[in-house]
């Protein structure tokens, strides 16, 4: 398939006469459009609210006390953003590069996949090292998954978008079929894997009710910005983002960068599914990736594809997913309403961000 | 038997009509990700429209108003804005989900939960004579009314892109738009009303989900299959009879799946789920070197 002009990574980069932008330009260039499409979302949801018959500001003031208004909530819905800052931060690299990398759905699903297998085989002679070998394993099953999608992609000439998309749907059976086989428990009633042993669960941080996977995300977001913006990789990807032609010309593989950008997308990605499968859940179960690949992107695009920036998009997405289910409890908006917004702010940054000609 | 081939066509009608949708708009020139949010809309009007008047034709009608809306959104960001279309494609698609997952309780329900909402499936409309012939009768001429019609939408498109001069500029447009614009046509208007006009047929085929085949709206009732409709019209090769083809054969292996016990297969139906998916991904491959996706399709119109 002939590979589509994306306007995408263009896009995001503000005018600059030429010159391959800076950080400060790209994200301080973008922040005050993408604030304004925030607050023309919310806008819209205050609307909605509205409609539904009961006031905005006391639905928003619950979201509020919801998502942050204890210790053990603001925990809740720091483990609620891991996953979305993981994913979205590998997936704000790819975009970067110019690679539409839809998958993370399907590599968080693998993740979840690798870290259940080996969780649940690890001697527990070793059991210091369960967590981080589950965690190796979550991150070589999601960059594997990557891997496929980047074979087909480059090896056959698909569009990246038609190939990550596809394989969500497989990746999603394939958690259904290793459940109804090898992980799965017998006579549970639903698709569950055992509880995970104690000895692979995430510690939780006192007080709080967090585990340690959102200073995870953190760091990786840190060094994914500055792999960016700092190494001649990063330099490379920023070219090959913003003109195919002229990171060729230049000496960079296109191939190789794509290569590169994926595994380390889906490694992140796999990572975040074994930390959702190890830190929240503690079983693998059916289902337990849906709509998280999606949110990457939401939160990919709503970070300016800045790691660093995607840092509070992630916290936004995930204090208002935590707020709005207690809104729903305390005052009965639909906590749907949270999708809504999550959509139209995407639109509004899509329609925001573009560059004029 | 005949069942299982009845069972195919069943599950196949939606995705066809979404198909054809998405074959005007990636003809134009437009990627049509957000197939999966036009139908989850159309569902949900359709619903909506057909509870509250009683009135199944009004819920068509009202399917294709909102599959519609959810196309002039698509139109707006991707067409107009220039943004890139498959990432606009799943933002609408999210809209779509929340949007209507929100005013279904907001319609039906107040609070929290939805109440039910039963309506009674659309009745088979059999075709005087045609079904007495044996065998094929009951297959082929006993079937709802939206199932023809996504049939007759395959002859339509057909000749609407082959035969007529808007089949042409539409077709000029997915594969060179400056040359549709130096014969004086405006390819941004042809791709704005191309994914309109998709949004509105996918719209219809999520009223066959929900009017004529569950007889209720569920969040997120359409569970996929705008994307795997996106599949089959690639799989069809952006062709109306090659998607008629492709949305049979994902129809026949969820069939299949479906009477997996019956038929006594030692295969897990998960694997059998996964075919759809992976016989797209199979045709994307061996397509590739030979690929006819239209020249121009994704490109930005400056200007």
């Amino acid at each position: 398939m002939s590979e589509p002009a994306s306007s995408l990574p263009s896009a995001v980069v503000a005018d600059t006469g030429g010159r391959l932008p800076g950080f400060r330009v790209v994200v301080a260039g973008l922040a005050g459009r993408i604030l304004l499409a925030v607050v023309l979302s919310m806008l819209c949801a205050a609307a909605l609210i509205a409609l539904s018959g009961h006031n905005p500001l006391t639905a928003f003031a619950a979201m509020g006390v919801g998502a942050a208004g204890s210790a053990h909530q603001f925990g809740a819905a720091l483990n609620r953003t891991t996953p979305y800052l993981l994913a979205g931060s590998g997936v704000a690299l790819c975009f970067r590069a110019g690679v539409i990398n839809i998958g993370a759905e399907g590599q968080i699903a693998l993740g979840g996949i690798g870290a259940a297998a080996v969780a649940l085989g690890w001697p527990t002679g070793a059991a210091a090292m369960a967590v981080p070998a589950s965690l190796l394993g979550a991150a070589l099953a999601g960059a594997v998954w990557a891997a496929l999608a980047t074979a087909i992609h480059l090896g056959r000439r698909v569009h990246e978008v038609l190939v990550t998309l596809l394989l969500n749907f497989v990746a999603l059976l394939l958690v259904q079929q290793a459940l109804a086989g090898p992980l799965g428990q017998f006579g549970a009633g639903f698709l569950q894997s055992p509880l995970m042993p104690r000895m692979a669960w995430l510690a939780r941080v006192p007080g709080l009710d967090a585990h340690p996977g959102f200073a995870i995300a953190l760091v990786a977001a840190a060094g994914l910005s500055f792999l960016l913006w700092r190494t001649r990789f990063g330099f490379a990807l920023r070219v090959l983002g913003l003109a195919r032609p002229a990171a060729a010309y230049a000496g960079f593989s296109p191939a190789r960068l794509t290569w590169g950008v994926m595994l380390l997308a889906g490694a992140l990605a796999g990572l975040a599914g074994g930390i959702e499968v190890l830190g929240v859940q503690r079983r693998l179960i059916e289902g337990f990736s849906l709509g998280f690949g999606f949110k990457a992107v939401t939160v990919a695009l709503l970070g300016a594809l800045e790691p660093l920036a995607v840092v509070p998009a992630a916290l936004f997405v995930g204090l208002l997913e935590a707020g709005a289910l207690s809104m729903q409890r305390q005052i009965g908006v639909p906590s749907a309403l949270v999708a809504v917004i999550e959509g139209l702010t995407m639109l509004f940054v899509l329609a925001a961000t573009v560059r004029r000609a | 038997m005949t069942d299982f081939l009845a069972a195919a066509i069943r599950i196949a009608t939606p995705l066809l009509l979404a198909a054809l949708g998405g074959i005007l708009s990636e003809r134009a020139g437009v990627f049509a990700v957000g197939l999966e949010g036009m139908m989850l809309a159309g569902a949900f009007a359709a619903t909506i429209g057909a509870w509250l008047s009683g009135s199944a034709a009004l819920g068509v009608a009202l399917a294709l108003l909102g599959g519609a809306a959810i196309g002039l959104t698509v139109a707006i960001v991707a067409v107009r804005g220039r943004a890139d279309n498959m990432v606009t494609g799943l933002a609408a698609n999210i809209l779509a989900l929340g949007l209507t997952s929100y005013l279904l309780r907001v319609i039906a329900g107040g609070s929290g939960r939805p109440v039910a909402i039963h309506l009674t499936p659309l009745p088979p409309w059999p075709i005087p004579g045609l079904v007495e012939i044996p065998v094929l009768g009951p297959l082929l001429f006993d079937h709802p009314p939206l199932t023809y019609l996504a049939v007759l939408g395959c002859v339509a498109l057909t000749l609407l892109l082959g035969r007529t001069q808007v089949g042409l500029t539409l077709r000029a447009t997915g594969e060179n738009p400056e040359a549709v614009f130096a014969s004086g046509a405006d390819p941004l208007r042809v791709r704005m009303l191309a994914v309109v006009a998709c949004g509105a047929i996918a719209g219809l085929g999520g009223a066959v989900l929900s009017l004529q085949q569950v007889g209720t709206f569920t969040d997120g009732m359409t569970g996929g299959r705008g994307y795997l409709a996106l599949a089959s019209l690639i799989v069809g090769r952006w062709t109306p009879w090659g998607a008629a083809a492709a949305c049979l054969v994902f129809g026949a292996a969820e069939a299949f799946e479906l009477r997996l016990q019956t038929f006594g297969v030692p295969v897990s139906s998960y694997i059998v789920q996964m075919a759809p998916y992976l016989i797209a991904l199979a045709v994307l491959a061996g397509l590739g070197r030979t690929s006819r996706l239209p020249a121009a399709i994704g490109q930005r119109l400056d200007g």
